[in-house]
């Protein structure tokens, strides 16, 4: 298997260019500039990635130092990480144009879009790493960058929601770095593929339960489901716009990108048990955030609870683990990531139009009358999230709703599909107050504010996802096929040494 | 030894985790910085007890010892450095924008 340097392009080409974005301290048009460009590059080089893995018809792997795979860092792009971070990439940049047309002081900050590529760059890495302590090294890399991409947030209490996200994530990566330490106690390795096959070799290791525990515990803070999603509401009022955007949209997803990885190649084993917790916690994910997204009272709250309900299909998906269900919960991965971080560029606009700074009910409500086309944009977008043609989230809806038929899972069909009509409530609820109502006196829109470029062309793929949904979910497919297979992603990694 | 080790580390663990629940948050800070070395002690543990000639040095005479947790522990040591320093930094200005060390004061978000 020759190295692949392909597959550390999208790591590298955010890193650099954050690098240059710090030497370019003085020049703060073209310190943005950069920051398209390196997005754009490391974007194209996802497709690249992508499709090139999709026409070897095998993951393709990147010895680093060319130290072979157990011993050396190694990055792997099967289609799985292929497909998560194309789908990262798409958003980021999304959130990188964002970026330059918002209005807030803290974008044109020196550490403002090198922070973000560093993000991106720890994103990316953690999706690629082929071993867990690479993985835990990006993730800290992304968990600090967000963290003080909040705390530069012009809301005054942003560093009081960054400080709440950096102990949370802290305590992620203290389970990381203890999962570590008992898969090293008991395989002796920490690279995924060798830890899948002596894992298989070995099912009953004393300490494997407690490194299954571990790892768990710490996809489910990054995932932000149910019982640990509480710090998410409070950080996506105070975060800056395309922060909240990235967050709440492709960093939720590392978990859930996690827990597929545990499911279906480390713990292969033990997958019964992982899978009716996850089917449990995303059950009550869906509920627990429909009900509480009725009840807020700011609009970018109501989207992070909708996180968590759309986060807990996802983990259904996962849980319910056959073929299609599993098909069913990347494809509502992808749109979902899509469909949330427009609508969050697109809560932040409007409260970027509203006389004070900020997406409370009570300030933009009326906001949005002078406001058609990111009216249009959000209806659309509401429909996308309560699952509705023509858009992405019909598809991503339907399929888990029919794979769940399947697979015949009816009791938790009918809690989730009595749970997912509050998407419809709290959404138009939204729609209604900023585009419809009359504003009450002395709320103004002002004529100046962020740029609804971002979530133009966001809207544009939710659409065009839902009318040629065909590719996405043969691609899925396709994955899926991949992973119910380890044996490929094992090989790849491990060349004939089985 | 390893009864002594592992009573160290449990030790560590506990204190660092009922600091980092009080309400001070300078405490917290504190206990965050425990709860990292006692990680670092813990991930020693896992290559500690097997061999005991340095790997790499010389011509070793004996087993030579696992140098992966040590690796692993110097990446955890220059990460947990750099949290350490932005934590404080951000108390720093906690401190300062709200007047107070007490995480139950901190209800801006909440209104």
């Amino acid at each position: 298997m020759p190295n692949c340097h392909l597959v550390i392009c999208p790591v590298l080409i955010p890193l650099l260019s954050g690098v240059a974005g710090f030497i370019l301290c003085r020049f703060p048009r073209l310190r943005a500039w950069l920051a398209i460009a390196g997005m754009s590059m490391s974007l194209a080089c996802s497709f690249l990635l992508f499709f090139s893995v999709h026409q070897a018809g095998q993951p393709m792997v990147f010895q680093g130092g060319g130290w072979a795979a157990p011993f050396g860092i190694t990055l792997v792009a099967d289609l799985l990480a292929a497909l998560f971070v194309l789908m990262s990439q798409l958003v980021l940049l999304a959130g990188v144009i964002y970026a330059m047309g918002s209005k807030d002081s803290c974008v044109g900050y020196p550490c403002f879009y090198p922070l973000f590529l560093f993000l991106a760059t720890g994103l990316t890495g953690a999706i690629l790493a082929g071993d867990i302590f690479n993985l835990f090294v990006f993730v800290e890399l992304l968990a600090i960058s967000s963290t003080v991409l909040t705390a530069i947030s012009d809301d005054r209490y942003g560093v009081e929601a960054a400080y709440k996200y950096f102990y949370m994530s802290q305590l992620a990566a203290i389970f990381l770095l203890l999962a570590v330490g008992a898969l090293y106690v008991s395989c002796g390795s920490l690279n995924m593929a060798h830890l899948s096959v002596l894992i298989a070799q070995a099912p009953s290791t004393m300490l494997l339960p407690l490194a299954a525990a571990f790892l768990m515990a710490s996809f489910m803070i990054k995932s932000a489901c149910f019982p640990f999603h509480f710090w998410q509401p409070d950080f996506h009022t105070a975060a800056p716009t395309p922060v909240s955007a990235m967050l709440s949209s492709v960093v939720v997803k590392l978990g859930v990108y996690g827990f597929i990885r545990m499911t279906t190649l480390i713990f292969t084993d033990q997958a019964s048990q992982i899978q009716t917790l996850l089917t449990i916690l995303g059950v009550a994910g869906i509920a627990y955030g429909g009900i509480s997204a009725v009840g807020t009272h700011n609009v970018k709250r109501m989207l992070a609870y909708s996180t968590l309900a759309q986060v807990g299909f996802v983990l259904v998906g996962i849980g319910w683990g056959t073929v299609f269900s599993l098909t069913a919960a990347i494809v509502f991965a992808f749109n979902h990531s899509i469909v949330k971080s427009a609508m969050l560029m697109l809560a932040g606009h409007v409260a970027s139009r509203s006389s004070i700074k900020s997406a409370s009910f009570s300030i933009v409500t009326g906001v949005g009358r002078k406001l058609p086309l990111a009216g249009v944009l959000f209806f659309l977008g509401s429909l996308s999230l309560a699952g509705i043609p023509p858009t992405n989230g019909f598809i991503s809806k339907m399929m888990i709703f029919k794979s769940g038929i399947q697979s015949g899972h009816f009791y938790g069909l009918i809690l989730i599909g009595l749970a997912s009509t509050f998407t419809l409530v709290y959404t138009m609820r939204a729609f209604m107050r900023i585009f419809w109502q009359e504003p009450s006196k002395g709320i103004y829109t002002k004529p100046q504010g962020d740029r609804l470029v971002a979530p133009v062309l966001l809207i544009c793929l939710v659409l065009a996802l839902g009318v040629f949904a065909e590719p996405l979910v043969e691609l899925a497919g396709e994955t899926v096929n991949w992973l119910v297979n380890p044996k490929i992603y094992i090989q790849a990694v491990l060349g004939e040494v089985l | 030894m390893e009864i002594l080790t592992a009573f160290a580390i449990g030790l560590t663990f506990a204190v660092g985790l009922f600091q980092i629940l009080r309400r001070n948050v300078i405490r917290a800070a504190i206990g965050l910085m425990l709860l990292s070395n006692a990680i670092s002690l813990y991930l020693l543990t896992t290559g500690a007890y097997i061999g005991e000639k340095a790997a790499y040095v010389g011509i070793a005479v004996g087993e030579p010892v696992d140098p992966l947790p040590q690796a692993l522990i110097l990446t955890a040591i220059v990460i947990s450095l750099g949290t350490t320093a932005f934590v404080l930094a951000m108390l720093y200005i906690i401190s300062k924008r709200y007047k107070t060390c007490d995480s139950d004061a901190l209800t801006g978000l909440a209104k």
